[in-house]
């Protein structure tokens, strides 16, 4: 499988000089299409910082992003938004569904946007949300189904464009263990089955231990980088744990 | 300190301030100046009746004032909607309730006060300006001096500071009844969307417009009827219109949405969805403010419209309802002797160039009353019109009022024939003439005039009297006094024509030219003032309200737009998608009015095209009125949508 994302010395420096916050400093790495990606970091070690870079919603101080082939941190803004709506799926620690659409409005909105022919649209949307399993909620609105279901809502509307790369930051930050275990489930299946690249930021190891690799951010930098292999999930599991130690993070939420 | 922390506040949320800050200088501006031109000794010695203008103006501040001070305490709520966070750090922080009250209060009366001292100032300029325009009017000079009506900035000052306490008054009561845990966090409030059936809501609509066509009918039957019962038609129609307008704007744009989100064509076009979601809430949260909205410009452009009208159309008819320069009416069968005193009365005071004394003759059976042709030419020929010439066997009717008009046409076809004293007379070839010449029953006392042969005339009963005097110049208003006090004193010894009585009460009338000008000039300037006065304020505040709807829907908008930005809608877009969301909730209100306003408009030029003298008078005053109102709220609206697109995106790319 190709590259599909390769991230060449990038720098993020917030703020004026006197007081400059080095969120990234020289991170490079690269992704292969059809990956499961983990970031992990403590609080503030960059890792929003990144996803918000490679998504194009923040633009680098220094370096490259290739995508595909593509330099992102090139294209003129104009040409971002076409490059945003047709190339990624994001799906965000707080949903971020729209109050004014019901679910299955929500999930076709990514399709209108998209200039998707609209006699497609309904027959794409029930599909979708069939697979994960939200079909019997798709006319209510998203203050009257629950944080997991609104989840997964966001979650369809992420991939229902087949973007060649999903970027997920914390998506079960807000979820319990049962809920997060299916979303999390949900986005390994997608990623295998329709071969979607995700790249997800996560602050449990739990989470993590879903993905085929991780990357350990600390302090700006990639700090340690393991690959699953062909352990199971327990055994990745374990060894995420003995990294976080290692770095001295305060991981604390450790199930 | 706390004087400190309120200053710091008003620069931090300017936002919000300044639509308000605009409106209330407005107000005060416009209220100081109109009391200021009500309270104007240059302007009420004018004419002797200009105290109605005074007193219009007062009536009306009362009024504006009422509803003004609803505005301000529904933009204060807003403010304070709008920092709750804040204010309840406030009091995490320590300071009390009291404390916290007090600091709002000291904030919105330095605003307020700000408001008011700048309002005055412009409010200065703005009436030496309607002084003059009143000037203008009267033919006065021009002297253009800015004065200081202390009586009208003190009428004011009152009226704010009530207006102001009674808004504070229910902010602070909001700031006490709320919780600190409420303040904190948006307590999730269901957005729910209930939708009746489509079938109820086209019920709803089909009875607001049958509502609405009862009150046209009932308007359009209110030409037709003198009497007091005109009030109640006026009242009742009024109130089913206004009713419909509101039903109306409660139901339409849920009609329209449902619509628009039927055809999956339509709704899946481009980002047609999320606007729809975005246009669908705000039906929801503010379809109430929105059909107030609709009302209260319905009420002022139709009195903007009205007042212009009624009272150029006054201006225009001013010649016409005063075509002689004096005239005396007497419904008495006096001798044409006893006028020769009230000739040389006039004359004492202004060169007289022609006059007439004549008589109305009372015809037999009819209610009409008769004018001989030579009495008839001689009228004509002090107005300077064409004489009319018609045989022995003729006659013709005068009828320069167009309400009677057509039952006079219909009677004419009905019996071209006439038969008086045995003598059987034709209609003449031009049997109605319509030119102004009736002044206060000078010609007939319905408003119009049988015109017969002499000979016919001579052997009717010679019941009533008339005097028209044409001056060599234009005389001066008092004269009018001046002469009723002369036929009321023992100077003046009227005698009766042998063979006839004198009726039990005898009336009489006096007019003059120059005092019905000036009149005239007083009943065009309160009316359309007052109309201009009300609807130019009504407008400001109904604007305000919009934008303030919009201002408060930011903070939720600005998630939703970045929702879309990240889905990789590209900012050009989403500047074009807030202008069609703020444009359709501006203009959802404007609906009705406009289109009322536009039907009015063109059912007076057709009611009323014959009264008014003036061509082209009534849509003028239409086109006027939309001028007016476009400007003001076209400012309004851009002033919002930069606000309202500033704050979506401000915080959109951070
Ligand atoms: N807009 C900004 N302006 C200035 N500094 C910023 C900004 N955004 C982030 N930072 C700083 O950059 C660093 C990295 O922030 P980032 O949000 O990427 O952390 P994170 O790993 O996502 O943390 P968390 O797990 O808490 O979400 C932090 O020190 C933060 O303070
Ligand atoms: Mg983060």
């Amino acid at each position: 499988m190709g590259e599909l994302l390769k991230v060449s010395r990038i720098h993020k420096y917030y703020g004026m000089d006197g007081n400059v916050t080095k969120a990234i400093q020289d991170i490079s790495f690269s992704v292969h299409e059809g990956e499961f990606v983990g970031i992990m970091g403590a609080s503030g070690s960059g890792k929003t910082t990144l996803l918000n870079c490679i998504s194009t919603i923040d633009t680098v101080t220094s370096g490259h992003i290739y995508l595909n082939g593509t330099d992102i941190t090139e294209i003129k803004e104009k040409e971002l938004a076409r490059f945003r709506r047709e190339n990624l799926g994001f799906i965000f620690q707080d949903f971020n569904l729209l109050d004014t659409l019901t679910i299955s409005e929500n999930i076709a909105l990514a399709l209108t946007i998209n200039n998707v022919s609209p006699d497609q649209i309904d027959r794409r949307v029930q599909a979708m949300a069939e697979r994960l399993g939200i079909a019997d909620i798709l006319e209510k609105y998203p203050y009257q189904v629950s944080g997991g279901q609104k989840q997964r809502c966001a979650c369809a509307r992420a991939i229902i464009n087949q973007p060649r790369l999903i970027l997920a930051d914390e998506p079960t930050g807000a979820l319990d263990s049962h809920s997060s275990q299916i979303l999390l489930s949900m986005i390994r299946s997608i990623n295998e089955e329709l071969s979607a690249t995700v790249l997800m930021v996560t602050h449990d190891a739990f989470s993590a231990s879903y993905a085929k690799r991780i990357l350990f951010l600390r302090d700006g930098t990639i700090f340690a980088e393991i690959l699953k292999g062909d352990d199971s999930r327990e055994p990745f599991f374990e060894r995420i744990i003995k990294i976080l130690t290692m770095m001295g993070s305060g991981v604390s939420d450790v199930r | 300190m706390y004087a400190r922390l309120a200053l710091r506040n008003i620069r931090r949320s300017l936002r919000d301030y300044i639509i308000y800050f605009v409106t209330t200088t407005l107000v005060a501006a416009l209220m100081y100046s109109f009391l200021a031109l009500g309270f104007s000794p240059n302007v009420i010695s004018m004419s002797e009746n200009m105290s109605m203008l005074t007193s219009g103006i007062l009536i009306l501040s009362v009024l504006i004032a009422f509803v003004t001070s609803f505005v301000i305490g529904y933009a204060i709520r807003f403010m304070l909607e709008q920092r709750k966070k804040e204010l309840a750090t406030y009091e995490l922080m320590g300071m009390e309730v009291k404390t916290v009250c007090r600091l709002f209060l000291a904030e919105s009366t330095a605003i307020g006060g700000c408001a008011f001292l700048l309002g005055s100032l412009i409010g200065t300029g703005l009436s030496s300006l309607l002084n003059q325009l009143v000037r203008n009017i009267f033919g006065f000079p021009h002297s253009y001096q800015v004065v200081f009506f202390s009586q009208a900035w003190a009428i004011t000052l009152l009226s704010f500071a009530l207006m102001y306490g009674v808004g504070m008054l229910r902010a602070v009561k909001v700031i006490r009844r709320r919780k600190v845990v409420d303040l904190l966090y948006d307590s999730h409030r269901n957005e729910g969307y209930s939708f009746r059936s489509i079938r109820w809501h086209i019920l709803c609509v089909l009875i607001s417009i049958a509502a609405m066509a009862v009150g046209a009918a009932l308007l359009a039957e209110l030409v037709h009827i003198q009497s007091n019962r005109a009030w109640l038609y006026l009242g009742g129609a009024c109130l089913l219109i206004l009713a419909g307008v509101y039903e109306l704007h409660r139901q339409v744009p849920f009609l329209l949405y449902q619509f628009a989100k039927r055809d999956p064509y339509r709704k899946y076009r481009g980002e047609n969805l999320f606007l729809l979601g975005q246009i669908g809430r705000r039906i929801q949260s503010t379809g109430r403010t929105m059909a107030i909205v609709a009302i209260l410009l319905t009420v002022s452009l139709a009195t903007l419209f009205v007042g212009l009208t009624m009272g150029a159309g006054y201006r225009a008819n001013m010649e016409a309802y005063y075509p002689y320069d004096v005239g005396v009416a007497i419904d008495a069968p006096l001798s044409t002797d006893s006028m020769e005193p009230v000739i040389s009365f006039v004359q004492d005071r202004c060169a007289v160039e022609d006059s007439v004394v004549f008589y109305l003759y009372s015809v037999p059976d009819v209610p009409v009353e008769a004018l001989s042709l030579s009495d008839y030419n001689h009228l004509r020929q002090i107005l300077g019109l064409p004489l009319v010439s018609m045989d022995d066997d003729e006659f013709l009717i005068h009828c320069d009022t167009w309400r009677s008009m057509k039952e006079i046409q219909k009677a004419l076809e009905r019996e071209p024939e006439i038969t008086l004293t045995s003598q059987t007379l034709h209609a003449a070839q031009t049997p109605i003439m319509t030119e102004p010449m009736e002044q206060y029953q000078m010609a007939g006392t319905k408003g119009f005039v049988l015109v017969v042969p002499d000979k016919v005339a001579k052997q009717l009963l010679a019941s009533k009297i008339r005097l028209a005097i044409k001056l060599e110049n234009d005389g001066y208003p008092k004269l009018k006094g001046e002469l009723q006090g002369f036929l009321k004193s023992d100077e003046w010894r009227p005698e009766v024509q042998t063979g006839y009585e004198l009726p039990e009460r005898v009336t009489f009338g006096v007019t003059v030219k120059a005092w019905g000008i000036a009149n005239s000039l007083t009943g065009f300037t309160t009316i359309s003032f007052c109309g201009l006065y009300l609807s130019i304020i009504f407008i400001i505040l109904s604007c305000t309200v919009l934008a303030f709807e919009q201002l408060s829907a930011i903070d939720k908008n600005q998630k939703n737009y970045r929702v879309i930005d990240r889905l990789g809608v590209s900012s050009q877009r989403r500047v074009a998608l807030i202008r069609k969301e703020l444009s359709t909730v501006f203009f959802i209100p404007l609906l009705l009015p406009i289109l009322l306003t536009v039907m009015l408009v063109f059912g007076a030029q057709i009611f009323f095209r014959e009264a008014i003298l003036q061509e082209g008078l009534v849509l003028l005053c239409g086109l006027i009125t939309i001028v007016v109102f476009c400007v003001i709220y076209f400012t309004y609206f851009g002033a919002t949508l930069f606000l309202f697109k500033r704050g979506i995106l401000r915080q959109g790319t951070e």
